[in-house]
C-alpha cells in the first residue's frame, strides 16, 4: 500500500473518532450542567426562593438571614441524597441492561429493588436495624434474588424473556412482602410508608447519604473497571470470548457492582420507581452508539431523581414523593418498550 | 511472511452439557494455509472450530496452541494470536462501522491502557482490507448484509491475530457476496501470512478456496487432506448421505461436486457420444 493512502485513511479515521468522542463530550458535559443546575434550583427555589448569594453563603458557613437552616438543613441533604441515588439507580440499572442486552432486564424490573426495599423495610421494622447494618440486609438480599432469578431462569442465554417474567413474579411477590410489612407497622405514618413502597427523599439527612455515597465509590469504582470487558460483551458472549473477555467473571463483577449500587441507595431512598429501568435506555438515545454509556445513565438517573423530585414536591397541585413522578413517567416508557421489544427484539 | 504458529487437538471430547459430539479427535492445523471444514448439518463442525477455539470447553482431551494447554492460557493471551468471528455475533444498536472494527482491538489494551496509533493502523488497514474504508462512519444497522460481514471480518482483522477462526462467515449471503468474502481472506492468508480456518457450508467454494479440508462425519473427522486428493464421490456419499458426480472446476482447477438427485438426472453422459 502505499504511504500516501495509509495516512489518508488514518486521517479519516481520527477524524471519525474524535467526533464519535465528541459527541461523547458534548453529552456528558450536557447532562453534568444539567444536574448541576437541578441541583442549584433544588437548593435555592422551595415554597420560597432565595438569591443565589445567599444560598453560597449558607453553603460556606456564614449567617445568610434565615436561609442558612433551610438550605443546609433541609434542602442540601435532599439535593445530595438525589443526587446520589439517582447516580446509583441509573448505573446500577444500565449495567444489568447492557449485561443482559434487554432493555427490560432492569433491577427494578426484575426484582432486584423491591428485594432490597423488603429485606431493608424488614431489617428496619421487624429487626430494629439502622445505618449500615439496613443497607447490608439489603445488599444481601439482592445478591440472593439476583442468584435466584437467575438459578430459575437458567438456560442457556439467561437474557432471555424467561428471566424478565420470573423478575416481574418475583418482584410482585416481594413487593406484597413490604407492603404486608408496613401494614404491620401501625406506628409509621403515610409519608413514610410511600418511601418503601414508591421511593422518597424526603427529611433526607446528611448521616443517611454517607453508606450510598460510599456505595457509590466502591461499587462504581467496580463498575468502571469492568466497562471495557461489558462493552465488549455486548457483541455475543461467543465474540466477547474470542476476544479475550472472560464472560462468567465479568458478568460476576457487573452483577456484584450493580446489585450493591441499586441495594445501597433502595436502603436509603427506597426504590426510587423506573429510574434505573429509564436512565440506560435515555442515556442510549442521547449518545446514538457513542461512547459513555454508563457515566451517562448515572447522570441521568440524578437528573430524573431531581427534576421529579422538584416536579413532586413543588409543581404539582398535591406534594408527592418522588417515586410517584417517576413511576408515572416511567409506566408508559416500560409499555412502549415492551411494544418495542416485542416488534423488533432490540437490545439496548 | 509466515507464522509457525501451530494450533492442534488431542484425543478431543467436545459437546454441549455431558452430550459428546465430537469424540476421540486428534489433528493438528497447518500453519499459514486455509483449512476448510465441512460436514453435513449437526455434524460437529461447528463444535470442532468453537472447542478450537476456547469457546466451549473440552470435555476431555486438550487442544494445544504452540504447544501450550489452551484452556491454561490467560485468555487475553490466546486472543492476541487466535482471533474468531462467531456464526452470530451481536451488533449493538446504533454501532458504528469504524467503531465495531475498534472493538478488535480489545485484546490489545489493560486497564488503563490508552487507544494510540498502532490501533488506529491496525483499524484503518482492516477497513482497508475489506474494502469498508468509506463505511467507516455509517451505522451497523443501514448496510446491506455483504456490508456488515465485512464489517464483522475488519473487526477480527483489526485484532490482528496469525490465526483467525470463522465460523460459516458466508451464511445469509448472496453468492457473489460469499465469493467476496472469501477472496478478502485468501488475501489476509497471502499478504500477511494468516492461517484461516473456517467452516464453510458450500463443499465447492471449499474445495476452491481451502489448501486443506477437513470432513467431519460421525463424531469424528472421516477424512482430512487437499482438496484435489480427499475429495471423492464416496466422500461426499459418506459424509453428506449424497449421491454425487465429482468434476474438475474449469475455473480453479479444483475438484467440484455436482449432486444427483432422484429427478433431473439426465440420461447418462453416453447419450451425448
Amino acid at each position: 500500500m502505499s504511504v500516501q493512502t495509509a495516512e489518508a485513511s488514518d486521517a479519516v479515521q481520527g477524524a471519525i473518532r474524535q467526533r464519535v468522542n465528541r459527541r461523547s463530550v458534548v453529552i456528558l458535559a450536557l447532562l453534568i450542567a444539567t444536574a448541576l443546575i437541578l441541583t442549584a434550583i433544588t437548593l435555592s427555589c422551595g415554597r420560597g426562593c432565595f438569591a443565589p448569594g445567599d444560598v453560597i453563603a449558607a453553603l460556606m458557613g456564614d449567617d445568610a438571614s434565615g436561609a442558612t437552616f433551610v438550605v443546609n438543613d433541609l434542602r442540601l441533604p435532599r439535593a445530595l441524597m438525589s443526587v446520589v441515588t439517582g447516580l446509583c439507580f441509573g448505573l446500577g440499572g444500565v449495567a444489568f441492561q447492557v449485561m443482559l442486552r434487554n432493555p427490560l432486564a432492569s433491577p427494578d424490573i426484575i426484582g432486584i429493588s423491591a428485594s432490597a426495599g423488603a429485606a431493608a423495610v424488614f431489617a428496619i421494622v421487624i429487626l430494629a436495624f439502622d445505618g449500615w447494618l439496613v443497607s447490608a440486609v439489603a445488599v444481601v438480599s439482592g445478591l440472593l434474588v439476583a442468584t435466584l432469578i437467575w438459578a430459575l431462569s437458567s438456560n442457556r442465554g439467561a437474557a432471555g424473556a424467561r428471566l424478565i417474567l420470573i423478575g416481574i413474579g418475583v418482584s410482585a411477590m416481594l413487593d406484597s412482602v413490604t407492603a404486608y410489612i408496613l401494614l404491620e407497622a401501625p406506628a409509621w405514618d403515610r409519608a413514610e410508608a410511600m418511601r418503601w413502597l414508591t421511593g422518597s427523599v424526603n427529611g433526607a439527612q446528611l448521616p443517611d447519604v454517607i453508606p450510598v455515597l460510599g456505595a457509590l465509590i466502591v461499587f462504581g469504582g467496580l463498575l468502571a473497571a469492568s466497562a471495557r470487558d461489558l462493552n465488549i460483551l455486548r457483541l455475543g458472549d461467543d465474540a466477547a470470548r474470542a476476544l479475550g473477555v472472560h464472560t462468567e467473571a465479568t458478568r460476576l463483577r457487573v452483577t456484584l457492582a450493580a446489585v450493591g449500587l441499586v441495594a445501597f441507595a433502595t436502603s436509603a431512598a427506597g426504590p426510587i420507581a423506573f429510574v434505573a429501568f429509564l436512565s440506560g435506555p435515555i442515556a442510549a438515545r442521547l449518545l446514538g452508539g457513542s461512547r459513555g454509556i454508563l457515566a451517562a445513565a448515572g447522570l441521568v438517573g440524578a437528573i430524573l431523581v431531581l427534576a421529579g423530585d422538584f416536579t413532586g414536591q413543588f409543581l404539582l397541585p398535591a406534594r408527592l414523593p418522588v417515586g410517584v413522578v417517576t413511576g408515572a413517567v416511567g409506566a408508559p416508557f416500560l409499555l412502549y418498550l415492551i411494544v418495542r421489544t416485542n416488534r423488533n427484539g432490540g437490545t439496548i | 511472511m509466515s507464522f509457525d504458529r501451530t494450533l492442534e487437538a488431542q484425543m478431543l471430547y467436545a459437546g454441549y452439557d455431558q452430550r459428546a459430539i465430537l469424540e476421540d479427535v486428534t489433528l493438528g492445523l497447518r500453519p499459514g494455509q486455509i483449512t476448510a471444514i465441512v460436514g453435513g448439518n449437526a455434524s460437529g463442525k461447528s463444535t470442532l472450530l468453537r472447542t478450537l477455539a476456547r469457546i466451549l470447553p473440552t470435555q476431555s482431551g486438550t487442544v494445544l496452541l504452540d504447544g501450550k494447554s489452551l484452556h491454561q492460557m490467560r485468555s487475553r493471551d490466546v486472543a492476541q494470536i487466535m482471533g474468531l468471528l462467531p456464526q452470530s455475533p451481536i451488533a449493538p444498536e446504533g454501532i458504528t462501522v469504524a467503531d465495531l472494527v475498534g472493538r478488535g482491538r480489545h485484546p490489545h489494551h489493560g486497564l488503563f491502557s490508552r487507544w494510540g496509533d498502532d490501533d488506529e493502523r491496525a483499524v484503518s488497514e482492516a477497513l482497508k482490507a475489506t474494502g469498508i474504508e468509506a463505511l467507516a462512519e455509517r451505522e451497523l444497522d443501514t448496510l446491506s448484509g455483504g456490508q456488515r460481514q465485512r464489517a464483522w471480518i475488519a473487526m477480527a482483522l483489526a485484532q490482528e491475530t496469525e490465526l483467525l477462526l470463522l465460523d460459516e462467515p458466508t451464511t445469509f449471503l448472496d453468492v457473489s457476496h460469499q465469493v467476496d468474502v472469501l477472496d478478502v481472506l485468501v488475501d489476509m492468508n497471502t499478504s500477511r501470512g494468516t492461517t484461516i480456518v473456517m467452516v464453510l457450508h458450500d463443499l465447492n467454494l471449499a474445495a476452491r478456496y481451502a489448501d486443506h479440508l477437513i470432513a467431519v462425519a460421525d463424531k469424528g473427522i472421516y477424512a482430512e487432506g487437499a482438496p484435489a486428493d480427499i475429495l471423492t464421490e464416496a466422500l461426499v456419499r459418506d459424509v453428506f448421505g449424497l449421491e454425487c458426480q465429482i468434476i474438475n472446476d474449469p475455473v480453479s482447477n479444483t475438484p467440484a461436486m455436482v449432486p444427483i438427485g432422484r429427478h433431473k438426472v439426465a440420461r447418462r453422459t453416453n447419450n451425448a457420444a
